[in-house]
Protein backbone atom coordinates (compact mmCIF):
# COMPACT_ATOMS: atom_id res chain seq x y z
CA UNK A 1 0.00 0.00 0.00
CA UNK A 2 1.40 3.61 -0.70
CA UNK A 3 0.42 5.82 2.26
CA UNK A 4 0.60 9.54 2.21
CA UNK A 5 4.15 10.65 3.04
CA UNK A 6 3.21 14.31 2.51
CA UNK A 7 4.09 15.81 5.96
CA UNK A 8 1.56 18.90 5.17
CA UNK A 9 -1.22 16.62 3.92
CA UNK A 10 -0.76 14.32 7.47
CA UNK A 11 -1.53 17.43 9.43
CA UNK A 12 -3.83 18.70 7.71
CA UNK A 13 -6.09 15.06 7.94
CA UNK A 14 -5.17 15.00 11.68
CA UNK A 15 -6.16 18.13 12.20
CA UNK A 16 -9.59 17.63 10.26
CA UNK A 17 -9.87 14.37 12.42
CA UNK A 18 -9.17 16.23 15.76
CA UNK A 19 -12.63 18.28 15.04
CA UNK A 20 -14.62 14.85 15.00
CA UNK A 21 -15.09 11.39 15.82
CA UNK A 22 -14.43 9.25 13.12
CA UNK A 23 -16.47 6.12 15.06
CA UNK A 24 -18.54 4.09 12.37
CA UNK A 25 -19.92 0.71 13.98
CA UNK A 26 -23.42 0.30 15.89
CA UNK A 27 -25.25 2.56 18.17
CA UNK A 28 -25.91 2.02 21.84
CA UNK A 29 -29.49 2.94 21.64
CA UNK A 30 -31.36 4.79 19.35
CA UNK A 31 -34.19 5.92 21.28
CA UNK A 32 -33.30 9.54 21.86
CA UNK A 33 -29.79 11.47 22.79
CA UNK A 34 -30.75 11.21 26.68
CA UNK A 35 -31.05 7.55 26.70
CA UNK A 36 -27.86 7.69 24.65
CA UNK A 37 -26.10 9.71 27.17
CA UNK A 38 -27.21 7.63 30.04
CA UNK A 39 -26.92 4.44 28.19
CA UNK A 40 -23.13 5.95 27.66
CA UNK A 41 -22.21 5.69 31.66
CA UNK A 42 -23.21 2.60 32.24
CA UNK A 43 -21.59 0.39 29.76
CA UNK A 44 -20.74 -3.23 31.93
CA UNK A 45 -24.21 -3.09 32.83
CA UNK A 46 -25.52 -2.96 29.10
CA UNK A 47 -22.88 -5.62 28.30
CA UNK A 48 -24.08 -7.84 30.67
CA UNK A 49 -27.73 -7.50 30.41
CA UNK A 50 -27.75 -7.86 26.78
CA UNK A 51 -26.21 -11.03 27.38
CA UNK A 52 -29.52 -12.14 29.57
CA UNK A 53 -31.95 -10.50 26.98
CA UNK A 54 -30.44 -12.76 24.48
CA UNK A 55 -31.18 -15.79 26.65
CA UNK A 56 -34.60 -14.90 27.50
CA UNK A 57 -35.75 -15.20 24.32
CA UNK A 58 -34.00 -17.89 23.39
CA UNK A 59 -35.28 -19.98 26.35
CA UNK A 60 -38.81 -18.16 26.44
CA UNK A 61 -38.92 -19.27 22.71
CA UNK A 62 -37.86 -22.77 22.97
CA UNK A 63 -40.16 -23.15 26.22
CA UNK A 64 -42.57 -22.13 24.30
CA UNK A 65 -42.06 -24.56 21.44
CA UNK A 66 -42.18 -21.76 18.96
CA UNK A 67 -39.40 -21.93 15.98
CA UNK A 68 -37.59 -18.84 14.75
CA UNK A 69 -40.10 -18.58 11.70
CA UNK A 70 -43.33 -18.97 13.85
CA UNK A 71 -41.94 -16.33 16.36
CA UNK A 72 -41.28 -13.95 13.55
CA UNK A 73 -44.66 -14.57 12.04
CA UNK A 74 -46.50 -14.25 15.94
CA UNK A 75 -44.36 -11.00 16.50
CA UNK A 76 -44.53 -9.67 12.84
CA UNK A 77 -40.83 -8.93 13.04
CA UNK A 78 -38.26 -9.72 10.43
CA UNK A 79 -36.96 -12.86 10.14
CA UNK A 80 -33.32 -11.92 9.43
CA UNK A 81 -33.59 -9.48 12.39
CA UNK A 82 -34.65 -12.29 14.58
CA UNK A 83 -31.71 -14.23 13.58
CA UNK A 84 -29.33 -11.83 14.05
CA UNK A 85 -30.48 -10.86 17.98
CA UNK A 86 -30.35 -14.44 18.58
CA UNK A 87 -26.47 -14.87 17.02
CA UNK A 88 -25.29 -11.22 17.72
CA UNK A 89 -25.21 -9.89 20.78
CA UNK A 90 -23.41 -7.18 19.11
CA UNK A 91 -26.19 -6.56 17.35
CA UNK A 92 -29.11 -3.93 18.68
CA UNK A 93 -32.62 -4.86 17.57
CA UNK A 94 -35.43 -1.93 16.99
CA UNK A 95 -37.73 -0.75 19.89
CA UNK A 96 -40.94 -1.70 17.87
CA UNK A 97 -39.19 -5.29 17.14
CA UNK A 98 -38.55 -5.57 21.40
CA UNK A 99 -41.95 -4.60 22.04
CA UNK A 100 -43.50 -6.91 19.51
CA UNK A 101 -41.60 -9.61 21.16
CA UNK A 102 -42.50 -8.86 24.53
CA UNK A 103 -46.23 -8.47 23.49
CA UNK A 104 -46.17 -12.34 22.18
CA UNK A 105 -43.98 -13.69 24.53
CA UNK A 106 -45.80 -12.53 27.50
CA UNK A 107 -42.57 -10.33 28.98
CA UNK A 108 -42.83 -7.07 30.27
CA UNK A 109 -41.14 -4.34 27.44
CA UNK A 110 -40.01 -1.87 29.18
CA UNK A 111 -38.01 -4.82 31.24
CA UNK A 112 -36.82 -5.85 27.84
CA UNK A 113 -36.18 -2.43 26.46
CA UNK A 114 -33.53 -2.13 29.57
CA UNK A 115 -32.06 -5.62 28.86
CA UNK A 116 -31.44 -5.07 25.24
CA UNK A 117 -29.55 -1.86 26.44
CA UNK A 118 -32.48 0.47 24.76
CA UNK A 119 -33.16 2.32 28.21
CA UNK A 120 -31.09 2.69 31.31
CA UNK A 121 -31.48 0.14 33.97
CA UNK A 122 -32.42 2.00 36.97
CA UNK A 123 -32.59 -1.45 39.15
CA UNK A 124 -29.04 -2.30 40.26
CA UNK A 125 -30.63 -5.26 41.49
CA UNK A 126 -31.54 -6.08 37.43
CA UNK A 127 -28.04 -6.47 36.69
CA UNK A 128 -27.56 -8.90 39.33
CA UNK A 129 -30.65 -11.22 38.92
CA UNK A 130 -29.47 -10.51 34.93
CA UNK A 131 -25.91 -12.21 35.43
CA UNK A 132 -27.15 -14.90 37.34
CA UNK A 133 -29.92 -15.51 35.31
CA UNK A 134 -27.38 -15.85 32.17
CA UNK A 135 -25.06 -18.21 34.22
CA UNK A 136 -27.54 -20.91 34.66
CA UNK A 137 -29.12 -20.80 31.19
CA UNK A 138 -27.26 -21.78 27.59
CA UNK A 139 -28.30 -20.46 24.90
CA UNK A 140 -27.98 -24.22 22.90
CA UNK A 141 -29.59 -27.65 23.30
CA UNK A 142 -32.93 -28.43 24.79
CA UNK A 143 -34.30 -26.43 27.76
CA UNK A 144 -33.39 -28.54 31.08
CA UNK A 145 -35.39 -28.39 34.61
CA UNK A 146 -32.62 -26.51 35.81
CA UNK A 147 -32.89 -24.07 32.62
CA UNK A 148 -36.88 -23.86 33.36
CA UNK A 149 -36.97 -23.21 36.85
CA UNK A 150 -34.06 -19.88 36.33
CA UNK A 151 -36.57 -18.44 33.35
CA UNK A 152 -39.58 -19.32 35.52
CA UNK A 153 -37.49 -17.31 38.41
CA UNK A 154 -36.29 -14.56 36.06
CA UNK A 155 -39.17 -13.64 34.64
CA UNK A 156 -41.07 -13.82 38.39
CA UNK A 157 -38.38 -11.25 38.64
CA UNK A 158 -38.99 -9.13 35.73
CA UNK A 159 -42.59 -8.63 36.04
CA UNK A 160 -42.23 -7.70 40.42
CA UNK A 161 -40.18 -5.26 39.89
CA UNK B 1 1.05 -7.24 5.68
CA UNK B 2 2.73 -4.98 7.99
CA UNK B 3 4.12 -1.31 6.95
CA UNK B 4 5.68 1.52 8.57
CA UNK B 5 3.54 4.60 8.08
CA UNK B 6 4.23 8.00 10.13
CA UNK B 7 1.22 9.56 12.44
CA UNK B 8 1.98 12.28 14.87
CA UNK B 9 3.14 12.46 18.59
CA UNK B 10 0.97 15.06 20.34
CA UNK B 11 3.64 15.81 23.14
CA UNK B 12 6.03 16.79 20.18
CA UNK B 13 3.88 18.07 16.94
CA UNK B 14 6.40 15.81 15.25
CA UNK B 15 5.72 12.94 13.05
CA UNK B 16 6.53 9.37 14.30
CA UNK B 17 7.10 5.70 13.07
CA UNK B 18 4.27 3.43 13.69
CA UNK B 19 3.12 0.46 11.94
CA UNK B 20 -0.18 -0.52 10.44
CA UNK B 21 -0.66 -4.47 9.72
CA UNK B 22 -3.69 -6.81 9.11
CA UNK B 23 -2.44 -9.92 11.22
CA UNK B 24 -5.29 -9.04 13.78
CA UNK B 25 -5.62 -11.68 16.53
CA UNK B 26 -7.51 -12.02 19.29
CA UNK B 27 -5.29 -10.73 22.14
CA UNK B 28 -5.54 -7.01 20.20
CA UNK B 29 -9.12 -7.83 20.59
CA UNK B 30 -8.41 -8.22 24.39
CA UNK B 31 -6.15 -5.92 24.02
CA UNK B 32 -8.72 -3.31 23.19
CA UNK B 33 -11.17 -4.42 25.48
CA UNK B 34 -8.84 -4.15 28.64
CA UNK B 35 -7.41 -0.68 27.66
CA UNK B 36 -9.59 0.91 26.13
CA UNK B 37 -13.02 0.22 27.65
CA UNK B 38 -12.22 1.87 31.32
CA UNK B 39 -10.32 5.06 29.69
CA UNK B 40 -13.36 5.57 27.42
CA UNK B 41 -15.72 4.71 30.44
CA UNK B 42 -13.80 7.21 32.56
CA UNK B 43 -14.24 10.14 29.92
CA UNK B 44 -18.13 9.41 29.55
CA UNK B 45 -18.44 9.75 33.00
CA UNK B 46 -16.35 13.40 32.67
CA UNK B 47 -18.65 14.09 30.00
CA UNK B 48 -21.76 13.70 31.41
CA UNK B 49 -21.18 15.50 34.62
CA UNK B 50 -21.41 18.55 32.09
CA UNK B 51 -24.87 19.16 29.97
CA UNK B 52 -23.21 20.95 27.70
CA UNK B 53 -20.78 18.14 26.15
CA UNK B 54 -22.37 15.32 26.73
CA UNK B 55 -23.65 15.04 23.92
CA UNK B 56 -19.81 14.39 22.95
CA UNK B 57 -20.43 11.14 24.22
CA UNK B 58 -19.69 8.63 21.78
CA UNK B 59 -22.02 5.87 21.34
CA UNK B 60 -20.53 2.95 19.86
CA UNK B 61 -18.71 1.51 22.60
CA UNK B 62 -20.76 -1.43 23.12
CA UNK B 63 -18.94 -3.75 20.14
CA UNK B 64 -17.28 -6.41 21.71
CA UNK B 65 -14.17 -7.05 19.86
CA UNK B 66 -13.77 -9.92 21.72
CA UNK B 67 -16.75 -12.14 19.94
CA UNK B 68 -15.16 -11.08 16.58
CA UNK B 69 -12.82 -13.85 16.96
CA UNK B 70 -14.92 -16.10 14.84
CA UNK B 71 -14.57 -13.45 11.84
CA UNK B 72 -10.53 -13.53 12.01
CA UNK B 73 -10.74 -16.35 9.23
CA UNK B 74 -13.42 -14.91 6.85
CA UNK B 75 -11.93 -14.14 3.61
CA UNK B 76 -14.45 -11.39 2.42
CA UNK B 77 -13.29 -9.58 6.34
CA UNK B 78 -10.02 -7.76 6.75
CA UNK B 79 -8.65 -6.23 9.84
CA UNK B 80 -6.49 -3.76 10.60
CA UNK B 81 -4.42 -2.17 13.18
CA UNK B 82 -2.26 0.66 14.17
CA UNK B 83 0.74 -0.07 16.96
CA UNK B 84 3.19 2.24 17.98
CA UNK B 85 5.44 2.24 20.97
CA UNK B 86 4.29 -1.04 21.43
CA UNK B 87 0.46 -0.26 22.02
CA UNK B 88 -2.56 -0.51 19.81
CA UNK B 89 -3.52 2.85 18.56
CA UNK B 90 -6.50 2.23 16.51
CA UNK B 91 -8.17 -0.95 14.65
CA UNK B 92 -10.62 -1.17 12.07
CA UNK B 93 -12.78 -3.63 10.61
CA UNK B 94 -13.76 -4.03 6.69
CA UNK B 95 -15.55 -6.06 4.29
CA UNK B 96 -15.18 -6.78 0.90
CA UNK B 97 -18.56 -8.91 -0.31
CA UNK B 98 -21.58 -7.93 2.05
CA UNK B 99 -22.03 -4.26 0.25
CA UNK B 100 -22.09 -2.59 -3.05
CA UNK B 101 -23.00 0.94 -4.22
CA UNK B 102 -25.75 3.01 -3.94
CA UNK B 103 -25.07 5.85 -5.84
CA UNK B 104 -27.21 6.16 -8.97
CA UNK B 105 -24.01 6.89 -10.81
CA UNK B 106 -21.67 3.71 -9.58
CA UNK B 107 -25.24 1.69 -8.28
CA UNK B 108 -24.38 -2.11 -7.31
CA UNK B 109 -20.52 -2.02 -8.05
CA UNK B 110 -18.65 -3.40 -5.77
CA UNK B 111 -17.17 -1.59 -3.04
CA UNK B 112 -14.64 -1.64 0.36
CA UNK B 113 -17.27 -1.39 3.30
CA UNK B 114 -16.22 0.19 6.82
CA UNK B 115 -17.85 -1.87 9.59
CA UNK B 116 -15.79 -0.33 11.86
CA UNK B 117 -13.43 1.76 13.11
CA UNK B 118 -11.65 2.79 16.37
CA UNK B 119 -9.30 4.66 17.14
CA UNK B 120 -8.02 4.23 20.87
CA UNK B 121 -9.46 6.43 23.49
CA UNK B 122 -6.53 8.31 24.34
CA UNK B 123 -6.40 9.34 20.95
CA UNK B 124 -9.13 11.38 20.55
CA UNK B 125 -8.55 15.01 21.59
CA UNK B 126 -12.89 14.65 22.84
CA UNK B 127 -12.03 12.35 25.42
CA UNK B 128 -9.34 13.54 26.61
CA UNK B 129 -10.11 17.42 26.92
CA UNK B 130 -12.45 16.56 29.91
CA UNK B 131 -9.55 14.28 31.54
CA UNK B 132 -7.79 17.12 31.37
CA UNK B 133 -5.14 15.28 29.67
CA UNK B 134 -3.03 15.87 26.35
CA UNK B 135 -4.04 12.73 23.01
CA UNK B 136 -1.50 11.06 22.87
CA UNK B 137 -1.33 10.54 18.56
CA UNK B 138 -3.12 11.98 15.87
CA UNK B 139 -3.94 11.26 12.56
CA UNK B 140 -4.82 7.10 13.55
CA UNK B 141 -8.29 6.79 12.29
CA UNK B 142 -7.02 9.18 8.89
CA UNK B 143 -4.17 6.82 8.81
CA UNK B 144 -6.74 3.59 9.05
CA UNK B 145 -9.08 5.27 7.12
CA UNK B 146 -6.55 6.04 4.02
CA UNK B 147 -5.69 1.86 4.39
CA UNK B 148 -9.46 1.10 3.42
CA UNK B 149 -9.43 3.49 0.01
CA UNK B 150 -6.01 2.24 -0.60
CA UNK B 151 -7.59 -1.41 -0.39
CA UNK B 152 -10.87 -0.37 -2.46
CA UNK B 153 -7.39 0.65 -5.22
CA UNK B 154 -5.77 -2.58 -5.05
CA UNK B 155 -9.01 -4.77 -5.23
CA UNK B 156 -10.04 -3.29 -8.39
CA UNK B 157 -13.01 -1.01 -6.91
CA UNK B 158 -10.79 2.12 -7.92
CA UNK B 159 -11.45 3.63 -3.99
CA UNK B 160 -15.18 3.00 -4.15
CA UNK B 161 -16.11 2.93 -0.59
CA UNK B 162 -19.23 2.85 2.21
CA UNK B 163 -20.17 3.20 5.84
CA UNK B 164 -22.34 3.89 7.58
CA UNK B 165 -21.62 6.80 9.86
CA UNK B 166 -22.66 7.30 13.41
CA UNK B 167 -24.48 10.95 14.08
CA UNK B 168 -20.91 12.29 15.80
CA UNK B 169 -18.95 11.13 13.08
CA UNK B 170 -20.90 12.50 9.64
CA UNK B 171 -19.24 15.84 9.91
CA UNK B 172 -15.73 14.18 9.44
CA UNK B 173 -16.83 11.96 6.57
CA UNK B 174 -18.87 14.44 4.62
CA UNK B 175 -17.47 18.27 5.05
CA UNK B 176 -13.81 16.43 6.07
CA UNK B 177 -13.13 13.54 3.79
CA UNK B 178 -15.39 14.78 1.18
CA UNK B 179 -18.25 11.55 1.19
CA UNK B 180 -21.23 11.84 -0.53
CA UNK B 181 -24.17 11.03 2.17
CA UNK B 182 -26.91 8.73 0.05
CA UNK B 183 -29.29 8.38 2.75
CA UNK B 184 -30.07 7.14 6.04
CA UNK B 185 -30.61 2.97 5.86
CA UNK B 186 -33.18 2.00 8.35
CA UNK B 187 -31.91 -1.79 8.34
CA UNK B 188 -28.76 0.18 10.17
CA UNK B 189 -30.09 2.02 12.59
CA UNK B 190 -31.41 4.72 10.65
CA UNK B 191 -27.26 5.55 10.42
CA UNK B 192 -26.23 7.58 7.66
CA UNK B 193 -25.06 5.91 4.53
CA UNK B 194 -21.95 7.81 3.28
CA UNK B 195 -19.70 6.27 -0.41
CA UNK B 196 -16.68 7.75 -2.05
CA UNK B 197 -16.90 7.51 -5.91
CA UNK B 198 -13.75 6.89 -7.33
CA UNK B 199 -13.08 10.37 -7.92
CA UNK B 200 -13.73 11.05 -4.54
CA UNK B 201 -11.20 9.26 -3.20
CA UNK B 202 -8.88 9.70 -5.07
CA UNK B 203 -8.95 13.47 -4.33
CA UNK B 204 -9.23 12.47 -0.67
CA UNK B 205 -5.63 10.59 -1.18
CA UNK B 206 -4.16 13.42 -2.86
CA UNK B 207 -5.32 15.55 -0.14
CA UNK B 208 -7.44 18.11 -2.79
Amino acid sequence: MKFNTDRKWLERRAAQEDRHFISVGGLISTLDPTCQMQASASIPIVETTKTAFVRLLQLTRRDRRLSLEKLAEKADVDLAELVKIENDESFMPGPRTVHQLASVLDLPAKKLMVLAGLLQAKDPSLQQASVRFAARSEPIGNISPEEHAALEEYVKFLNER
Amino acid sequence: MRQTIQIIDSQTGQPIDAEIFDEITLAHFIETQADWRPVVLEAARALAKDPKRATLIPSHFHWDWTRKEAELKMLALRFYGISCKARLQGIMKVDTVARSCRLPEQQGKPLVYIDYIEAAPWNIKQLMEPLGKRQQFRSVGTRLFEAAVLQSDEEGFKGRLGLHSLPGSEGFYIKECGMTPVGRDPHKQNLLWCEFTPEQAHRYLAGE
